[in-house]
């Protein structure tokens, strides 16, 4: 998805060294070249580009290959620290109580950012509360107690009320039970010096813990006057990058966090609450280069899995390789897909599906996939309990009940035993595995992904 | 907004002269005929495969001819050389990413700037500066003013009522965009209606609410999760049946990644068959500007744009590259929160602006 772009030109380059043991000095050119480019259309600062570049290329000129790499390898590796270096570790967030101010540009995303960070902590066991203190924007009330409400987090603002400082005072005070406090302000910019007297007024009223800065993914070569001048105004200790989920690659985030000598907390990548998470810097260039990231995909299938488990207490994913896979498990299962996300971008966290295997499929594969998913669950709705536990005894004059129940073809439901028959007969195979078995197929599944995903240097 | 990319071309500009200078100089030192020839045209320049100024790479060989810079010598000419100016242009290109101005789009800008310098002749007396301003002005006005249109006239003229969609990513400014086009109408005497298409993001209805009550305009909307072509459409009846000049139709933000919410796009572009479609976007966007540009412009073809934020950039470049590759004009520049802060885009003032004329 995201970053996807970004890494197909480089891997390319990269892919030309395939074999070689050793780098020649044009090769080393040609690979700085391309990351220069990948940097500059990513909206990573020009300055910083030559920097990163500069080291990349003395140290892939410098630094002999350890034995048993490949020169692919070694240059990956080079690239990939330095990225990581300049990056840096996510913002330490304490999961204790806590003030946060959020603070950025207009339409940058602050009130949906305000309402997924307070459901991220409501997951982590904290009673987060939101505070709005937007006076100007019109609506921007209404849709931060809406967010909250879909977040089912508290939520303080007075519409009647257009002082903030005042607001964000009565807030603390009306929601003194929260142990996480999350205040929202105003969009502004860095150029509105009376905003920027008001921004910080809000900050001496609430004296946050920390602000973060929450800047748009799209944002170009502006981030560092905006990064340097909110944070003369407010400090700023962390950066939330919003809308990953477009096409925007985020590099003036790399600006800010250079800028503000700061680092990135939070990633926001949909329009729903819960499409936030915690940055990880591995996970950020991998995806930068196009590399699978097992990691997030791991984090955000354990957090589906927790959800299912919360909502049907009786059924443990773990019973699939036991007994019985019924058309419940099956439905448990998709549903559960559904909780992590549009497909395309969890197929995209996965080794050797991410980058190049997504570009060879057609720009519908995934909405395919979705819409059959979906009419699958209709399917389901019209099937008796026997049926569900035991599929086998659909013959015909049930299949034409179940289609004409269901408003579908006949053949959809069809579908939907075959694909309950493969993935059964798939799950056959797991059972009576080992643990070691079972991971031993996972690296071997890893390996034939393009060899990036699992044997790579960042496995 | 624009005074980053003034700065950078004024100095590109003093670069590139200095370079030509240099070239002069050096020429005028090593060669002496004095055949008298008449100015002919110069021969066409070698093809250039690489598009790109690559400052390290020095490589021999003239791009211009040995007979052209003969007889320009003779008559008393110089002749610019791609050499010459690869440094200057290589810093221009970093110059035009670093406003902004997507890579694609500069390398344009890049290539009309070569074109229009290298090969060219000047007389000894002439000043170089009066080229290379003269090229980058051409290269400018190319890619700035693609398709302007008098605006209010289309609008005047255009059969009544004169429908106008909105359409862009999120959090761009798109309904404080409308609400600040409902007052441009109305201070021309056009009577206005709006219709809020965005029945997805929490708060709009109450938001666009607040603009029609502050500017006193009437106001369509539906329950949020309803149609949103179907608003737009009931707006355009109201205007039909109470002789109101323009509707303006909100849409909700959506990222152009978005295959389902893009298609319900093309669907309100079909249902309502506006008289114009606008995307917004805002100035501070960067490289990615241009690639939702085009997707809009794909999923509902687009007349015009706004650019929003005015005020907070500096660079300006995002302006210049949504122009270049929708080949559609920017119409208006919104400038700050207020009803009024909204300006007609004049790409003349804005070249002339960046070249201090």
């Amino acid at each position: 998805m995201v970053l996807d772009d970004l890494g197909s030109s480089l891997r390319g380059t990269l892919d030309d060294l395939r074999g070689k043991s050793r780098v020649s000095e044009e090769d080393v050119k040609n690979i700085v070249r391309e990351i220069q480019r990948s940097l500059l259309q990513a909206d990573v600062a020009v300055d910083l580009v030559t920097d990163l570049s500069d080291a990349i290329e003395r140290r892939a000129l410098e630094e002999e290959a350890p034995s048993g790499t490949s020169a692919r390898d070694h240059v990956l590796r080079i690239v990939y620290e330095e990225m990581v270096d300049l990056i840096g570790d996510s913002t330490e967030i304490p999961l204790e109580p806590q003030t946060i101010m959020l603070a950025g540009l207009q339409g940058s995303g602050k009130t949906t950012t305000a309402a997924k960070m307070a459901w991220w902590f409501s997951k982590k066991g904290l009673r987060p509360a939101v505070i709005q203190t937007d006076t100007f924007r019109p609506g921007a009330y209404d849709q931060a107690a809406q967010m909250c409400e879909r977040a089912e987090v508290a939520f303080y603002g007075d519409p009647d009320e257009d002082d903030p400082v005042q607001i964000a005072r009565d807030g603390l005070a009306a929601t003194e039970d929260a142990e996480v406090h999350i205040v929202d302000t105003a969009g502004r910019h860095a150029l509105e010096d009376d905003l920027i007297d008001e921004i910080e007024e809000i900050e001496r009223a609430v004296s946050p813990d920390r602000s973060l800065l929450v800047m748009d993914a799209a944002i170009g070569q502006g981030a560092r006057e905006q990064s340097r001048e909110f944070d003369d105004a407010v400090g700023v200790g962390g950066v939330v990058v919003t809308k990953l989920d477009g096409t925007a690659k985020g590099g003036g985030a790399l600006t800010a966090v250079d800028q503000t000598d700061s680092s990135i907390a939070f990633l926001g990548t949909g329009e729903t609450v819960q499409d936030v998470e915690r940055f990880e810097p591995s996970g950020f260039v991998s995806r930068l280069l196009g590399m699978g990231d097992l990691q997030q995909l791991a984090e955000r299938v354990e957090r589906a899995m927790a959800e299912t488990d919360e909502a049907e207490d009786d059924w443990d994913p773990e019973d699939l390789l036991e007994g019985q896979f019924t058309l419940r498990d099956m439905r448990k299962q998709m549903q559960a897909m559904d909780r992590m996300g549009p497909l395309d971008q969890v197929m995209d966290m996965i080794p050797g599906l991410g980058g190049g295997m997504m570009d060879q499929l057609p720009d519908d594969a995934m909405d395919v996939t979705q819409e059959r998913l979906r009419s699958f669950e209709v399917v389901m709705d019209s099937m008796t309990d026997g049926e569900l536990e035991n599929p086998r005894v659909v013959g015909k004059e049930r299949t034409v009940r179940i289609a004409r129940g269901a408003g579908v073809d006949e053949s959809v439901v069809r579908e939907l035993l075959e694909q309950h028959r493969m993935m059964e007969r798939t799950l056959k195979q797991f059972q009576g595995m080992g643990d070691g078995d079972l991971q031993r197929m996972m690296r071997k599944m890893g390996d034939q992904g393009g060899g990036m995903g699992g044997a790579g240097p960042f496995g | 907004m624009f005074d980053g990319l003034k700065d950078k071309l004024d100095s590109f500009r003093e670069d590139a002269e200095a370079a030509a200078e240099e070239a002069a100089d050096e020429e005028s030192a090593s060669d002496g005929s004095d055949e008298r020839e008449r100015p002919d045209r110069p021969e066409p320049v070698d093809d250039q495969t690489e598009a790109e100024a690559d400052p390290d790479t020095d490589e021999d060989g003239s791009t211009v001819g040995r007979l052209t810079r003969a007889k320009a010598y003779a008559t008393g000419r110089i002749v610019i050389e791609e050499e010459d100016l690869e440094t200057p242009l290589w810093d221009l290109e970093m110059a035009l990413v670093e406003s902004d101005v997507e890579m694609g789009v500069a390398e344009t800008i890049l290539d009309r700037v070569r074109e229009e310098l290298v090969g060219e002749t000047r007389k000894q007396v002439d000043t170089t500066a009066g080229l290379v301003r003269e090229a980058l002005r051409e290269a400018l006005v190319e890619v700035i003013s693609v398709g302007q249109f008098d605006f209010d006239e289309a609008v005047v003229e255009a059969e009544s009522p004169v429908t106008i969609v909105f359409t862009g990513v999120n959090g761009v400014g798109k309904t404080t965009t409308i609400a600040k086009l409902g007052r441009y109408f109305e201070e021309r005497g056009l009577s206005v209606v709006i219709a809020n298409g965005d029945t997805y993001r929490a708060g709009a209805n109450e938001q666009i609410r607040e603009h029609a009550d502050a500017l006193g305009l009437k106001l369509i909307s539906h329950e949020q999760g309803g149609d949103p072509a179907a608003v737009v459409y009931d707006a355009v009846e109201y205007a039909e049946a109470n002789d109101v000049d323009v509707v303006l139709g909100d849409t909700a933000g959506r990222l152009h990644t978005s295959d389902d919410l893009m298609e319900q796009l093309s669907k309100i572009d079909r249902v309502v068959d506006p008289d114009m479609t606008l995307f917004v976007d805002e100035a501070v966007a960067g490289q990615d500007a241009v690639r939702r540009a085009e997707e809009f412009d794909d999923a509902a073809a687009v007349d015009g744009a706004v650019l929003t934020k005015a005020d907070a950039d500096s660079q300006g470049g995002a302006a210049i590259s949504v122009a270049q590759v929708t080949g559609k004009p920017i119409l208006f520049l919104g400038t700050g929160q207020g009803y009024d802060d909204l300006r007609r885009f004049d790409p003349e003032a804005l070249v002339a602006d960046l070249l201090d004329e």
